[in-house]
């Protein structure tokens, strides 16, 4: 196979010989062997060999953005000369941009020499640790996945930055069961760089399994109240996303329908809140190192203590709308803990629930979100009274960020990121 | 279109294991214009050659991104070996599966490409009409996009063939600010289906009415009010009542599923709705003529036939792919499907839908003192039990047999089961919807259809 510094040779060529002076591209190679076991029994084994190629080219101002896999001569050639068929089409914007001068940086992260057959005992003895320690949990799907990525970025002003990074996921899927009695989908995954530690023991695998089997016996909620909600850091991590999305990301930032669109540097949520892109952390296996437009990645803080610091957004949309390009386009997420125990937490809540998941439509630009609360006990006077269903959620996400009442010291990190729980009041919460 | 280079490697195919080896190549093409800024502008190829080997009841897989005779040699040997390991390492012991049939199933629809210019060039006049057309608006997005499969499949035991699945949309989104407190209100249409540009954008006038009545509907949105939370009578429109088919009842009747022991598993055979209501898979025909997204041949090579799911209220069957097919002593329904060449098959949906029944939907208002009219929805999701919920973009209050304000973003919930025995009426039109990607592991294109249905649902609101 050739080398990815000999394809980006032939990318350049292929660029001056058709006169494009501007220019990014990005070349990733991949090889991942997953391994998956259905039902509880291994079934499957594959090995994936894939490429990926990405080329941006500017022609009198003009930009077109090409993606491919094929990493051969004619390959490449074929996918030049459609980027600047591309440009040639596109529409000019002086907008458009790619990313200037840094020094050139190579990286290496997580684990590059994997133990395939020590990850299959480890998965395993997972499947054993679970049909033994949860006996009324079914097991849909684990799977097993190795990923070892080479990947290089480099643009026309010089930009240089090559990553090699290898990490192993597990994901699992199951629900509880017992007799004719089904509950909800759980899932639960983690990145990890070794195989030192059983892995029902890491993330929240073990939070996830005892779930399953406590919904399984159900209390009836009818009514419809205001109360308090105990996100857990899976699903706030999930809500941070909404957040992204609807008042920070680049389509809102550029149509004007954000709300938060004049808050930067304002409050916009509660003191105890601090949210930050940490590529860098060492609990993220395999952090961001550089960002799809070509920056070196910086962790970002995106609101500490309450207070907007940064958007989320990428070079067009801060060259169009003269706001600071976000030198990080991750979702390494790292939310501060607080100083309140998960358990002090619980105690504090006259009338709620604990949310493990949300089932809802996608909020809008106004920040509303209404759902299903999957996953969920219903909490009353400090008490855990039971696991319920058909239980709906609904509030806006900007309010509910101020009224954020206490945030847990525990924090859970399954190597993708690191968040803590999170108990937010003034929920209108509806039952059957 | 993809040269079959692929045929003569049908020789090397092991001996003692059941051997799928499938060429592909997926192409997109995807165009944005957001407030009338080309924000979007890419084309995408992807191409490979992948092998699935089962070898006594485990399986090997293997793809590479080259699509070449080594290549295909190069899988051949991984997936053969991975499925040895896993017989040596986990065995199953299984017996071969059963043959359904060889032969060959020829190509039924080519894939046109077309130059981003054009598509370019037709997404900026759309626009144009737009921001002319309709000047309340304070953000629009005009979305191109084309997806399609190219794929040749040449299988140990089974049929072999050549497959397309071309298909191109137009997004247009708009948003305007409420009456009431300024906050953005969005609404989308989508235009297009099964083919390519020049099937369905050969003009652009025909969108105008439709894109007319997103107008309109978002400037009713606009004076709109939260719904009232509650378990209310309610009539679902055809893209709900889709949704409900693809999602709350759908899901659960993959064999794959039922065996993870979905709610479906028990009720085989029972009651799970009123006899109003009929569901069916379709593979590639429906009584209205060739199924939004027809598929002849799944990634096994069996051929794809139409799954009976529900008939008369009644669960009558599940959909499979050979091997769940096999453990549950039924004829595969051709279910087995992959999006990628590096995708191996899975049990997916293809074209979903609750027949039409005989009521017509002014009656069906007429019928209801007090309830909703859910119109459109944005996303839906269903688990294990049948819990569903749809997003509600657009809806309207019923108060005494007469539709009232609009209403503002909402959700509706239930279980699928207990839901479905509360319809009482069913309307006589069907409404089909083919743009969307159906998420399991991988994604895949799914139609979903539905007529209007009056039933009791659970509703959020404030």
């Amino acid at each position: 196979m050739k080398s990815i510094r000999k394809i980006a040779e032939r990318i350049e060529a292929g660029f001056a010989a058709s006169k494009v002076k501007k220019y990014s591209y990005h070349l990733v190679e991949k090889e991942t062997r997953e391994l998956s076991a259905e039902n509880g029994e291994f079934s499957l084994l594959r090995t994936l060999f894939d490429n990926t190629v990405t080329l941006s080219a500017f022609v009198s101002g003009k930009n077109g953005v090409v993606h491919g896999n094929d990493f051969s001569d004619e390959g490449i050639d074929a996918l030049v000369k459609s980027a600047v068929l591309s440009a040639q089409a596109s529409v000019k914007d002086t907008a458009h941009d790619i990313a200037p001068e840094q020094e050139p940086a190579k990286f290496r992260q997580g684990n590059l020499k994997p133990d395939f057959d020590r990850f299959f005992e480890r998965i395993k003895e997972l499947l054993s640790d679970i049909r033994t320690e949860y006996p009324k949990i079914q097991i849909m799907n684990v799977i097993g996945e190795y990923v070892k990525s080479h990947s290089l970025l480099r643009n026309s002003n010089g930009v240089d930055f090559e990553q090699t990074a290898g990490q192993y996921f597990v994901i699992l899927e199951f629900a509880g069961h017992e007799g004719d009695k089904t509950t909800s989908l759980e899932s639960a995954s983690v990145q990890i760089r070794d195989l030192d530690t059983r892995l029902i023991d890491l993330g929240s695998l073990r939070y996830h399994l005892d779930n399953a089997q406590k919904q399984l016996d159900q209390i009836p909620l009818s009514g419809k109240f205001t109360g308090s909600v105990i996100f857990t850091p899976e699903l706030f991590a999930e809500f941070i996303g909404m957040v992204a999305r609807n008042y920070i990301s680049d389509s809102v930032i550029i149509d004007g329908t954000s709300l938060w669109k004049n808050k930067l540097g304002r409050k916009v949520a509660d003191d105890k809140l601090t949210v930050t892109l940490k590529s860098h952390d060492k609990r993220i296996v395999i952090g961001e190192r550089y960002t799809a437009d070509g920056f070196r990645t910086e962790d970002l803080p995106v609101i500490e203590n309450g207070v907007l610091k940064n958007f989320t957004i990428g070079l067009y949309t801060s060259r169009k709308t003269k706001k600071p390009v976000s030198k990080n386009s991750s979702m390494d997420l790292v939310v501060n803990p607080g100083k309140t125990p998960l358990e002090q937490m619980i105690a504090g809540v006259k009338q709620g629930l604990i949310v493990g998941g949300f089932s809802g439509g996608n909020p809008g630009t106004s920040g509303d979100f209404s759902g299903v609360a999957k996953n969920s006990y219903y909490v009353e006077d400090g008490q855990i009274k039971g696991a319920v269903s058909e239980v709906m959620i609904n509030g806006n996400l900007g309010a509910a960020l101020k009224d954020i009442r206490a945030i847990s010291s525990e924090v859970l990190a399954d190597g993708g990121m690191v968040v803590p729980y999170v108990l937010v009041d003034n929920i209108v919460i509806s039952g059957k | 279109m993809l040269n079959d280079i692929l045929k003569t490697r049908k020789s090397l195919f092991s001996d003692g294991v059941q051997t799928v080896l499938r060429g592909q190549e997926n192409r997109n093409r995807r165009v944005i214009f957001l407030q009338g800024n080309l924000v979007g502008n890419v084309r995408s190829e992807s191409r490979g050659v992948c092998a699935r080997v089962c070898k006594r009841g485990v399986y090997g897989f293997s793809s590479m991104a080259e699509y070449s005779r080594q290549a295909a040699d190069a899988v051949l040997k991984a997936a053969t070996e991975n499925a040895m390991f896993l017989d040596s390492h986990a065995p199953k012991g299984l017996p071969d599966q059963v043959s359904n049939g060889t032969g060959i199933v020829p190509l039924h629809k080519g894939i046109v490409d077309f130059e981003q210019k054009r598509i370019i060039e037709l997404c900026k006049s759309l626009d144009d009409y737009i921001v002319k057309t309709y000047p309340d608006l304070v953000s629009r997005t005009v979305v191109y996009t084309e997806d399609s499969q190219d794929k040749i499949l040449y299988t140990s035991d089974a049929y072999d063939g050549h497959i397309t699945n071309p298909r191109c949309y137009i997004y247009v989104i708009m948003t305007a600010l409420s009456k009431k407190d300024n906050t953005p209100l969005e609404l989308y249409a989508v235009f297009g289906g099964s083919g390519s540009l020049e099937t369905h954008f050969k003009t652009i006038e025909w969108m105008y009415p439709g894109i007319d009545a997103l107008h309109r509907k978002l400037m009713d949105k606009v004076d709109g009010v939260y719904a009232e939370a509650g378990y209310k009578t309610v009539i679902l429109g055809g893209p709900l009542a889709g949704m409900l088919a693809h999602e709350a009842v759908g899901h659960t009747v993959e064999a794959d599923l039922v065996l993870g022991g979905s709610v479906a598993g028990p009720n085989l055979n029972k009651r799970v709705a009123s006899d109003l209501v009929t569901m069916v898979d379709y593979a590639n025909l429906t009584p209205e003529g060739e199924a939004p997204l027809p598929v002849y041949l799944d990634d096994e090579g069996q051929i794809a036939r139409d799954a009976v799911l529900i008939e008369n209220g009644i669960l009558k069957g599940y959909m499979h792919n050979r091997e769940s097919a096999e453990k549950f002593g039924v004829q595969p329904t051709g279910n087995a499907r992959a999006w990628d060449f590096s995708d191996e098959p899975l049990i997916r949906m293809r074209n979903t839908a609750v027949l039409p029944g005989t009521s017509r939907l002014k009656d069906m208002i007429a019928s209801i003192d007090d309830g909703y009219y859910l119109i459109d929805t944005n996303n839906g999701q269903a688990d294990l039990t049948g819990e569903f919920m749809f997003g509600v973009t657009m809806g309207y209050e019923i108060k005494n047999g007469k539709l009232g304000k609009a209403i503002l973003d909402t959700t509706v919930t239930g279980i699928a089961f207990d839901m479905l025995k509360t319809v009482d009426m069913v309307s006589d039109k069907v409404c089909w919807n083919s743009s969307g990607f159906c998420g399991k592991k991988q994604r895949i294109p799914v139609g979903l259809g539905g007529p209007e249905l009056r039933c009791k649902i659970t509703i959020g609101g404030r």
